[in-house]
């Protein structure tokens, strides 16, 4: 055990994932077709990713639809295995699919549905208990534990597809939960939710991973979710790593201008022409938006006062969405580095 | 009338194209919908040949197998998939509604876009029929008289009455009663044995036959075949004829009752 | 850690019990659906005392006489039952999820992923024709002229066991096939004709039609045997002619049950390495 606790909770060394597709046709005339000769299309989910991730952190895995991000955690979760690269979770390689290992982490999707459709929820819970083997006490504890953490006490006799979409979620969350995992993957769990009940979510799953100190691996679309959740944010796109650290850095990476709001005196006449500073944004008269090089930023700002008459100034990083979503379209183009 | 030519137009045009995207499919399963036909053969041979005349009740293997594969021609006019079930779910989740605010006789509209639909089907079926039957000619004594070949092609039209009004009727059952799907499955079953679609109800002792000629189910199945293959007189065929004609405007009254009685119970509840 | 093996038992139990719970929130389904399974089972009855009342047998000298062959019904009705009630929807829910790639949660799971798919439900209300089965077997051996020796009785279970799991075998690889296949209801529809062939006695099958299917439908796709082995083991004089083919049919079985675990792995393996 003592080497285990050295060794990262996950680990990952180039992993990647090409898989081919062909063109469908419908008929059992296409299928015979089909059997002969087909054309296939090479797709790239996953290339080449490395990374590192301690026991009891919450990453989140962000970037576009059809990044690559649930094809990672589903290679991370031994449903599918790798074209290339090797990764071991909790000391194990998840495509090997032992047993020891499946019985320690837990994989939620927000798209799809893994309780029994008629039934009232507690009963897919039993069925998770005997799967999962867990003891009966540990069952009793972990489950009324769960159940009022997330406050779904009334719901466990409805049947699940009574349940809104936010409750629904909820019992995925516990049946995922019940037998303890140390490691769980989400996989957009707050899709389609609405403002409160992705509240409610994020709040149970801080709560619960602090308490824990399990390690999570997150994707969503809603900045949201990340902000209040994760220290660490991965940023995927294309099926390449584009950026690894923390939330805050990612401006100062990619972020790589400022803006700057001038205040003119009211009731000036002429704007002066600000272009030859930087990029005028937007201009609101008697205010003026001008996005500078970070590097420039003092240099501009001196020039300025010292030829114009300011009123007030005021210098900002962009927003997060902004940068992020400009890092997701030059990684869309590989002709381009998006660090550059 | 143009307005009503023209919707018909459309509804047959877009259920011509439906089928033509599936076109190599469709002939393909309609072919393998007569993959039974070879176990009653064979059944019905060695059954035949158990015994010491090569007949039963004056049916020969010969007619036997014409009388199945004639069986296929009369479902094809007489069955209707998803009728029952397509109204019933209308009125389950409230589709229904549309239908009741938009000016158009819902009855009407089914009935145009089933025909449409078997319209286009029989166009498509000619070819899987026309090799199947080809297959087995030898089975058939050729084709009967014009008078007989009329009487036949009434009698489909009957067997397409009847099928079509009496699962419709079943259909605006569930305004009262939901489940009613759930019970269509034992009705198919039923007809599947009172129709004649199990076996020729030749084989049915006398006393229970000639009870039958007064349910409408005989009429979407047997009563066809018989008529094509000449098991009854002329005289006999035509009483069929009437008898078969009163069932379809039986259910073509009690279709017309119960979604007339239906709405109102509907937009009494204000559903 | 614990290494012992994961209590399938109770979990096939409360799979049954979830399984019924579901049906009894559907109870006029649950009724519709047993009613019209024994409806369809009663029609059969009549049908075939219809043909007695032409006939002695089925065919010339085959011995399928009135109640040998109605015993040859309830073998028929008891596995197509228990093929019902166990395998059918859920391989039918295997081939769904394959097409969908829907298999992701089943592949997570710490128990064999065979398992778990062959038990994801149980359709309690297709186990009515069991009953019924049983109940025609009880009547025709009663009324029959020859009682079959204790041995028969003994072996008749364990010919059923074969029978289904030939049945299974071949199911289990049809869904696994979808994943090399497109998604077409032809071959579905195929499928379910040919295995109606498994309904009637092997001696219906010659002739220059007849054979072939026999042929075929014993060997390459061995479907004949399901019901026809065990059937002749309980309504027939246990002699040394039924020997070869009742070794044969649990020789099949084995090699059934043991290439379709292959097939199923190998489809998974390519699931896993196809999909994203």
């Amino acid at each position: 055990m003592d080497c285990l606790k050295t060794m990262p909770t996950i680990e990952v060394n180039n992993l990647t994932k090409t898989y081919r597709v062909y063109q469908k046709k419908e008929g059992l005339m296409q299928a015979i077709r089909g059997l002969g000769k087909r054309e296939y299309k090479q797709v790239q989910a996953v290339r080449g990713i490395n990374m590192q991730v301690e026991q009891g952190e919450f990453v989140a895995f962000l970037g576009p639809n059809g990044a690559g991000k649930t094809t990672t955690l589903k290679l991370l979760s031994g449903v599918i295995t790798p074209t290339d690269g090797t990764a071991t979770v909790l000391g194990h390689v998840p495509w090997q699919r032992e047993d020891n290992y499946r019985r320690r982490f837990a994989l939620v999707m927000g798209q799809k549905n893994q309780l029994w459709w008629d039934l009232p929820a507690q009963e897919s819970f039993r069925l998770h208990q005997k799967i999962y083997r867990v003891p009966e006490e540990q069952f009793d504890a972990t489950h009324d534990e769960l159940v009022d953490l997330l406050g779904v006490r009334k719901l466990l006799g409805q049947p699940v597809r009574e349940l809104s979409l936010g409750e629904r979620m909820k019992m995925e969350l516990i049946a995922a939960l019940l037998h303890s995992p140390d490691v769980l993957f989400l996989d957009e769990p707050t899709i389609g939710l609405d403002v409160v009940a992705q509240h409610n979510i994020q709040k149970f799953l801080k709560h619960y991973q602090q308490e824990r100190k399990i390690t999570i691996l997150l994707t969503s679309h809603y900045m949201k979710d990340i902000t209040a959740l994760c220290q660490r944010v991965v940023i995927i796109a294309n099926g390449q790593m584009h950026y690894d650290g923390s939330l805050s850095g990612i401006i100062d990476e990619f972020g790589g201008h400022k803006n700057l709001t001038l205040q003119f005196p009211e009731g000036i006449e002429n704007l002066p022409d600000l272009a030859m500073y930087g990029k005028v944004l937007e201009v609101q008269t008697p205010r003026v938006k001008l996005q500078v090089q970070r590097s420039e930023v003092g240099q501009v700002l001196a020039s300025i006062l010292s030829v114009h008459p300011v009123d007030d100034i005021s210098v900002e990083d962009p927003p997060l969405e902004e940068v992020i979503a400009n890092v997701f379209s030059t990684a869309t183009d590989p002709g381009e580095d998006a660090s550059a | 009338m143009t307005g009503r030519l023209t919707l018909w137009w459309m509804i047959f045009r877009i259920s011509l194209s439906e089928r033509l995207v599936y076109r190599g499919d469709f002939i393909l399963s309609t072919l393998i919908r007569f993959m039974p036909i070879i176990t009653q053969v064979l059944l019905w041979t060695a059954v035949i040949g158990a015994g010491e005349s090569d007949n039963i009740k004056g049916m020969d293997i010969g007619d036997i197998v014409a009388y199945y594969l004639l069986v296929t021609v009369a479902r094809a006019f007489s069955s209707m998939p998803g009728l029952t079930h397509g109204i019933a779910g209308e009125i389950r989740d409230g589709q229904i509604k549309k239908y009741l605010i938009q000016p158009i006789d819902l009855i009407g509209f089914l009935l145009a876009k089933r025909i449409a639909h078997k319209l286009v089907y029989y166009m498509m079926a000619t070819i899987p029929f026309g090799i199947v039957f080809f297959l087995f000619r030898d089975y058939f004594d050729g084709w009967p008289p014009m008078h007989v070949m009329l009487a036949y092609i009434a009698s489909l039209g009957l067997a397409f009455c009847i099928g079509f009004f009496l699962e419709a009727t079943f259909g605006f059952i569930a305004f009262w009663w939901l489940e009613v799907t759930s019970l269509m499955f034992m009705y198919m079953l039923m007809n599947f044995f009172f129709s004649g679609h199990m076996f020729p109800l030749d084989f049915l002792p006398d006393w229970l036959r000639n009870g039958f000629d007064c349910l409408p189910f005989q009429y979407m199945a047997y009563f066809p075949c018989a008529v094509f293959l000449e098991r009854m007189t002329w005289e006999q065929t035509i009483n069929g004829l009437w008898i078969g004609f009163a069932w379809a405007v039986f259910f073509f009254i009690t279709t017309q009752l119960s979604f007339r009685f239906g709405v109102r119970r509907y937009s009494g509840f204000g559903g | 850690m614990s290494t012992s093996k994961a209590p399938y038992m109770s979990i096939l139990a409360t799979v049954a019990r979830n399984s019924l719970i579901r049906e009894m929130t559907f109870r006029v389904n649950f009724i519709a659906h047993s009613l019209s399974v024994m409806c369809w089972t009663s029609l059969q009855i009549i049908f075939y005392n219809l043909i007695f009342q032409f006939r002695d047998s089925i065919g010339k000298d085959t011995g399928w006489t009135k109640f040998p062959f109605f015993v040859f019904l309830g073998t028929v009705m008891i596995i197509n039952s228990l093929m019902q009630t166990f395998f059918i929807p859920n391989m039918r829910e295997f081939s769904e999820m394959i097409r969908q790639g829907n298999l992701d949660f089943v592949l997570l799971k710490p128990i064999d992923t065979q398992f778990l798919v062959t038990f994801t439900r149980i359709d309690w209300s297709s186990l009515a024709n069991l009953i019924l089965g049983i109940c025609v077997i009880a009547y025709s051996l009663w009324q029959m002229a020859f009682t079959p020796q204790i041995v028969q009785f003994m072996l008749f279970p364990l010919y059923v066991i074969a029978g289904v799991s030939i049945y299974y075998s071949c199911m289990l690889m049809m869904s696994c096939v979808s994943i090399w296949m497109t998604r077409n209801q032809s071959l579905d529809q195929l499928w379910f004709y040919v295995t109606t062939f498994s309904r009637y006695p092997l001696e219906i099958y010659k002739g220059s039609l007849g054979l072939p299917i026999r042929w075929i439908f014993t060997t390459a796709i061995p479907i004949l045997l399901v019901a026809n082995v065990p059937a002749r083991v309980l309504a027939k004089p246990l002699t040394a002619d039924q020997f070869p083919l009742a070794i044969y049919s649990l020789v099949i079985a084995c090699i059934g049950l043991y290439v379709s675990r292959k097939l199923f792995l190998a489809s998974l393996n390519r699931y896993r390495s196809a999909s994203s």
